[in-house]
């Protein structure tokens, strides 16, 4: 039989939460099925933050990176407008949008 | 004369005449549904992943059969030329084969009569860097096929590595037109077979391991023109969620969780791409697919449900909107990325009413039964008995009950999870035999340990966060790294496996399943094999040069019954021995796990193709013969 490798012991998440700043109480176990609303069942894992910015679990994104995938596929976007356009217009479809007239 | 179409070659004269057709009407009143629905009903043809709108890779074929599968021998085959995994299988369409490639996804037009004559290939020129942003090999798991409307000639849909949806003239293979659909600058790739529904191309991307927020998005085949894009995470009218969103089963959660479910912006490099397979009801107008993981795999990094990765969706195939969603997998643990086959049966429930369904064997090792129409959840079943990561799935609140000792979580190393990253099923193209009520399904048993590390998101670059060790399930040979796999035949409705059987290596690419009795698949080491559908028995197996990843199809050409398998090992099991890799935790895991393929086969692309006694279009010895004039 395994162990369970988790802090189960109320005690030691209290300690852990201490240590780690503000922590949210913790699920003696997360087994997904405590909702708080319809489709929105998770639970910090015992010891963990409910939310982790400023924690040490911050991955503190870039809000530049973040913004990279919506920038990149909105140019996409327009390009195959161009390209789509100019297609119906004329039935010739031309990838370089910059020999689109 | 062969055509050989590169990417620079863009537009003939022919094309001309077609704007003209064009501005006169691009709206033509006739879909290619009917028309690709009665070429699927022919025994000739193989129109689509899956082989039709069920998406069951079932023929009704019985010319091979249990009585002389033992006569069945090699007819012909034809080398792609590529190094790379092949997955998916190739497309038969009025006695010609459609075949893809891994990168640099080449396409091939061979005539059935003389499959030695290549009628046309497509050899686009790809940016290299677009190899360095795939997650897993080089893989691409096919074509779609359009069949024109008598003004724009029949059409092959194709996707490229490195982000492009191209649409050939499936006579020539000229391109017809190209679009972006992914920049692998932000780690965007396109690996998945495309989708034609009606007038419509739908695709996915790959990259969620590279952070990739996952969209889904449809083209007008005819002009090229985007009609809908549909997010799996962010705010509700980019997800396609309106007011009947989830309406008959609103447990599954309804307005808002697309970013309510996520912290702060996470949702934008949240995962949920989409790469698999889809299938489609014309009666109900929904297409179905499956979001994938969210990102990164380091479940700590992104607090809660993560909605709506990791889901089932039913969208209409014409505005994208959600008619249900059904999340296997709230806040994935473990990378069991949503996106497997979706396989549509009609059967009687328990209760002895006829339902419209569709099975879903996922990676997170539970094959799920949902009623079609309107998302309620029939039946959840293990894969295998061994996994270990859920106790259950609740039928009445559709939530999995997990093992919290099998979850993983910074600063700890969970072992003994089962299944692995790589799911007790992944990618393969699945079976199902109506007259049998059976679905036939191609099972990894692999198990792992996951350690989980922080990292930064940095566009276009690996979004992981977590390392993996892979090994060979309970059932399987630990000491020796060997049965990896099995093969089973499944009741969605009573819930039981009327028969199953180990294999040594994955059963990575899927099943054909034939009312001759049989279902065919192949192996990770290179074989093709048939098993009785109703018994599992092994009636028959075929070496080849390499590897399957892919899934056997069937055609008959000129009354002759085809079986036919791409060969080619590699895909996510292969990846170490393609880019021959040591490390046990490289290759997300894999190479550890499949450390002694390389002792079983090597790489190497081709079709190969089986018929009764090897019957062939060479059989006329003057058939491919050089005549001058």
């Amino acid at each position: 039989m395994k162990t369970i490798a988790l802090p189960l012991v109320a005690g030691t998440v209290l300690a852990f939460a201490g240590l780690a700043g503000a922590m949210a109480p913790a699920a003696l176990a997360y087994d997904g099925t405590h909702c708080k609303a319809s489709g929105n069942c998770w639970e910090p894992k015992p010891g963990f933050p409910e939310k982790i910015a400023g924690s040490k679990y911050d991955p503190k994104h870039d809000p530049k990176e973040l913004a990279k995938q919506g920038t990149s596929m909105k140019a996409a976007e327009e390009r195959n407008k161009l390209r789509a356009d100019n297609f119906k217009k004329t039935g010739k479809w031309v990838y370089d949008v910059s020999k689109i007239q | 004369m062969k055509k050989v179409v590169g990417t620079s070659m863009l537009m003939s004269a022919s094309c001309m005449a077609i704007a003209v057709a064009l501005q006169l009407g691009v709206a033509s009143s006739a879909h290619a549904n009917d028309k690709l629905i009665e070429l699927s009903k022919s025994k000739d043809n193989w129109v689509m992943p899956g082989r039709n709108y069920d998406s069951n890779n079932y023929s009704e074929d019985t010319q091979i059969n249990t009585d002389n599968v033992k006569q069945l021998k090699h007819a012909w085959s034809f080398s792609t030329g590529q190094l790379h995994g092949h997955e998916g299988a190739p497309l038969v369409v009025d006695g010609i084969m459609y075949v893809h490639t891994s990168f640099p996804n080449k396409t091939f037009a061979l005539d059935l009569n003389d499959p030695g004559h290549i009628l046309w290939q497509h050899s686009p020129k790809q940016d290299p860097a677009a190899r360095s942003v795939a997650c897993c090999d080089l893989v691409n798991r096919g074509l779609a096929y359009w069949p024109g409307d008598g003004k724009i000639p029949a059409l092959i849909i194709k996707t490229q590595l490195d982000g492009h949806l191209v649409a050939l003239n499936a006579k020539t293979g000229e391109e017809y037109w190209k679009v972006e659909n992914a920049d692998i600058k932000v780690g965007q790739t396109e690996t998945q077979a495309p989708y034609v529904v009606k007038d419509i191309a739908i695709v996915g991307s790959s990259g969620a391991e590279l952070g990739v927020r996952g969209y889904t998005t449809a083209y007008n085949i005819k002009t090229g023109e985007m009609l809908w894009r549909k997010y799996a995470t962010g705010p509700d009218n980019e997800v396609g969620i309106g007011d009947d969103f989830n309406s008959a089963n609103p447990h599954y959660g309804q307005k808002g969780l697309g970013t309510a479910t996520w912290e702060g912006d996470a949702w934008k490099i949240g995962g949920g791409t989409n790469w698999g397979w889809y299938a489609y009801d014309p009666a109900v107008n929904l297409i179905y697919y499956g979001s994938g993981n969210p990102a990164p795999w380091n479940e700590t990094m992104r607090p809660g449900d993560n909605k709506w990765t990791m889901t089932i969706m039913a969208r209409d195939a014409d505005t994208g909107q959600l008619k249900f969603g059904y999340q296997k997998t709230p806040h994935d643990e473990w990378d069991f990325a949503g996106v497997n086959v979706m396989m549509l049966s009609e059967q009687k429930d328990k209760d002895g009413k006829a339902r419209k369904l569709l099975t879903h064997p996922d990676r997170n090792g539970i094959v799920y039964t949902l009623d079609r129409e309107n998302g309620d959840l029939i039946s959840a079943n293990k894969l295998d008995d061994t996994v270990n990561v859920f106790k259950t799935v609740d039928l009445k609140t559709g939530l999995p009950v997990r093992d919290p000792e099998y979850g993983t979580r910074m600063d700890h190393k969970a072992t003994e999870v089962c299944p692995s990253a790589m799911g007790y099923h992944n990618q393969g193209h699945d079976s199902y035999d109506p007259t049998k009520q059976l679905f036939f399904m191609g099972i990894n048993h692999i198990c792992m340990d996951w350690e989980p590390f922080m990292l930064p998101y940095r566009a276009g670059q690996f979004f992981v966060g977590a390392t993996l060790w892979m090994y060979p399930g309970p059932k399987g040979d630990r000491q020796n790294y060997l049965g990896l796999g099995q093969i089973k035949a499944y009741n969605a409705i009573t819930g039981e496996y009327k028969w199953q059987h180990m294999e040594r290596f994955s059963v990575w690419g899927g099943t054909l399943a034939t009312a001759g009795n049989l279902v065919f698949y192949g192996t990770l080491d290179g074989f093709i094999k048939a098993r009785n559908s109703d018994t599992g028995e092994l009636l028959w197996k075929h070496k080849l040069p390499s590897g399957v990843i892919g899934y056997p199809m069937t055609y008959e050409h000129n009354g002759v019954q085809y079986i036919a398998i791409m060969s080619g090992v590699g895909g996510w099991p292969g990846v170490g021995l393609v880019f021959d890799l040591q490390d046990p935790t490289a290759g997300l895991g894999a190479v550890g796990a499949f450390k002694n393929l390389q002792n079983y086969t090597q790489m190497g692309g081709s079709v190969e193709v089986f018929s009764l006694d090897g019957k062939n279009p060479y059989d006329d010895v003057n058939v491919g013969e050089y005549s001058k004039g």
